[in-house]
């Protein structure tokens, strides 16, 4: 099973799941049916979009330089533009 | 480098923070209010029908931007496009 229809179906499911629940056909406290259930989808879109940025908050809060790794790419990078030129290719 | 990293980590801190409130702040207005009758709790959060509002206007408003950035880089290319062929066709 692929990544695309693993995550498909779990959607399918989900959204069945609500459909049913927004049709009436699942018996809820009158409260919860009128105010609570309509507003589930935003909930879910709003907090994935928290998630998402909680997620990327925390990898930028704990990058850490690669001093090491940086010099490396810097000296691959003029190798390939010298061996580039050579060949008549222009980098910036 | 060291101000830079510094600079990197108090963003990634602020994208956090951020994130953490909003989360907070809409799960208790969308699915915690109905059930609260105290009026200086509900003084905090605006009416619900906003709760519906905001996130649509802002997935708009987000869908606009992102399908005109789309639009204007497409036209821009095929702009470089036709100016490429038309000066092949003179070259020729």
């Amino acid at each position: 099973m692929t990544r695309a229809q693993q995550h498909i179906s779990i959607a399918a499911l989900l959204s069945s799941i609500y459909l049913a629940c927004f049709m009436g056909f699942v018996p809820f406290p009158a409260k919860i049916q009128q105010d609570i259930i309509p507003v589930l989808p935003f909930w879910a879109i709003v907090s994935f979009g928290a998630y998402l940025l909680f997620k990327l908050g925390y990898g930028v809060l704990t990058f850490n330089d690669v001093p090491q790794a940086h010099k490396e790419l810097m000296a691959q990078i003029d190798q390939a533009r010298t061996e580039l030129k050579a060949k008549g290719v222009e980098v910036d | 480098m060291a101000a830079n990293a510094l600079l990197d980590r108090l963003v990634g801190l602020a994208m956090l923070i951020l994130a953490s409130t909003v989360f907070l702040y809409y799960t208790t207005w969308t699915l915690l209010m109905p059930f609260i009758e105290d009026e200086f709790v509900q003084s905090f959060f605006p009416p619900r029908a906003w709760a519906v509002r905001i996130p649509v206007i802002l997935l708009l408003l987000g869908g606009a931007v992102v399908g005109s950035f789309l639009s204007l880089v497409m036209i821009r290319s095929n702009r470089k496009k036709a100016a490429k062929a038309a000066q092949k066709a003179k070259a020729k």
